[in-house]
């Protein structure tokens, strides 16, 4: 097995959530947390941990498989390391980008989203079916231009663990200069919101830049209260429902639906439907604009 | 793979402390709607708005409805120390039963209002003792 930094960060994470719910219990926010929440966000982690080291193998033998079509092999110099964090936090984004706006890939990526809390356990709420649908596909290239697989893996754990601790309303705002690079607790609660002018936004992983230059990009709104979830919230702790809910929604709608759409429901992004009874995130978004009666610019993406 | 039972029962067992800390501390709290004004903030919050023009609220808090201009209701449901909305097709049976709203599409939800919970009831179920 490659090396896991993840697995060396867990007793860290473990601290910090402690840590957290002292603060919380401490500053009286009583909503910050809910123990069944926090019990279904540990379990979805666990979970997740067993799927990765069911299939992290296999992962890994597809990028040593594609990297014998490199044209050329970087190795394991210095500077490759650098390159290759950046480069993955990139292929990072795509990844992210689509997992919200093809349905197949949000199946997977939905759980992370489902909790109506945003604090450190949340971050824990990762994906048992990422290898079933696929995504280590977003990573492949890389090592296709060479990279070492066991490096593209060490930078994807550091990548997982940066973002862990973005996932807190303990901290309000990091020094401007942070802001502007680095993607922080600021930014990845607008990520999590569904409040419709923040739907679709803040995709980054590590570095914010990428959703600045490709203009998906929204900053938080301290006067506009952050709903955190998803836009249907499901209303329910039950692990198995929270992992699985958006592949069975998958399958009825395939089922249902006239032969013509049946993909569709596959590749399309989330809340699509063929006959228009449900609204996707654009949809939601037109709603909500068009009853603001005086548009303004804080909900436009800035790059 | 060696070691790969133990790490999973620290795993487990870490789980459950961190969840009996979290109780022991108490965020067990159910959640609770205070005013008119904290119901008509969780109902905006809703995918694309939700503009009450009429809201009546449980005695306890426990849950809200509202309907908004278009004649749309919705139900502020409980869910841990959170609430989720919940849009009500057209027509759903709402019946006022010894002053309680029930919801036929939300059968864990009771809604004892202030007011008069006929208000809300469009089902043949409604009595008169709202």
């Amino acid at each position: 097995m490659p090396f896991d930094p993840v697995a060396y960060a867990i007793p860290v994470f473990v601290a910090l959530i402690l840590g957290e719910l002292l603060w919380s219990r401490l500053r009286g926010s009583h909503q910050a947390y809910e123990w069944r929440d926090t019990g279904t966000s540990l379990a979805v982690g666990l979970g997740s941990t067993i799927a990765g080291a069911l299939t992290g193998g296999l992962t890994a033998a597809l990028l040593v498989w594609v990297h014998g079509f490199a044209p050329l092999s970087i190795g394991w110099v210095w500077w490759a390391w650098p390159l290759c964090f950046v480069l993955d936090d990139l292929a990072y984004y795509v990844f992210h980008r689509s997992a919200h706006r093809v349905r197949w890939f949000w199946a997977s990526h939905v759980n992370h989203h489902s909790s109506q809390h945003y604090n450190l356990s949340t971050a824990l709420r990762q994906s048992w079916t990422g290898f079933v649908a696929a995504s280590f596909v977003f990573r492949l290239p890389l090592a296709l231009a060479g990279f070492e697989p066991g490096m593209i893996l060490a930078c994807a754990g550091i990548n997982l663990i940066y973002q862990f601790w973005i996932h807190t309303e303990a901290v309000e705002r990091m020094p401007r200069w942070f802001e502007a690079v680095m993607n922080t607790p600021s930014h990845h609660r607008v990520h999590h919101a569904v409040n419709a002018r923040y739907l679709d936004r803040n995709y980054a992983g590590v570095f914010i830049i990428w959703d600045r230059m490709f203009g998906t990009f929204a900053p938080e709104d301290t006067e506009d209260r952050i709903r955190y979830g998803l836009v249907g919230q499901l209303g329910s702790f039950n692990l198995f429902y929270v992992v699985f809910h958006e592949w069975i929604g998958i399958a009825r709608d395939v089922w249902r639906a006239p032969w013509r759409h049946k993909l569709a429901y596959l590749w399309r992004e989330p809340g699509w439907s063929h006959d228009d009874s449900r609204e996707t995130s654009e949809m939601i978004r037109r709603r909500w604009k068009s009853r603001t009666p005086e548009p303004n610019s804080r909900d436009r993406p800035v790059r | 793979m060696p070691g790969a039972l133990p790490q999973l029962l620290g795993s487990l067992v870490a789980v459950v402390a961190i969840v009996a800390v979290t109780w022991a501390l108490g965020f067990r709290r159910a959640a609770r709607i205070e005013s008119h004004d904290e119901a008509r903030e969780l109902f905006s919050l809703a995918p694309g708005g939700f503009e009450p023009v009429a809201i009546e609220l449980d005695r306890q808090g426990r849950a809200a409805i509202a309907r908004d201009r278009q004649g749309r209701v919705a139900v502020l449901v409980p869910h841990g120390n959170q609430f989720v909305f919940r849009l009500l097709a057209p027509g759903s049976p709402i019946s006022a039963e010894g002053g309680v709203l029930a919801i036929r599409a939300l059968p864990a939800v009771k809604i004892e209002p202030e007011g008069d919970a006929r208000v809300w009831a469009n089902t043949d179920s409604s009595d008169n003792s709202g």
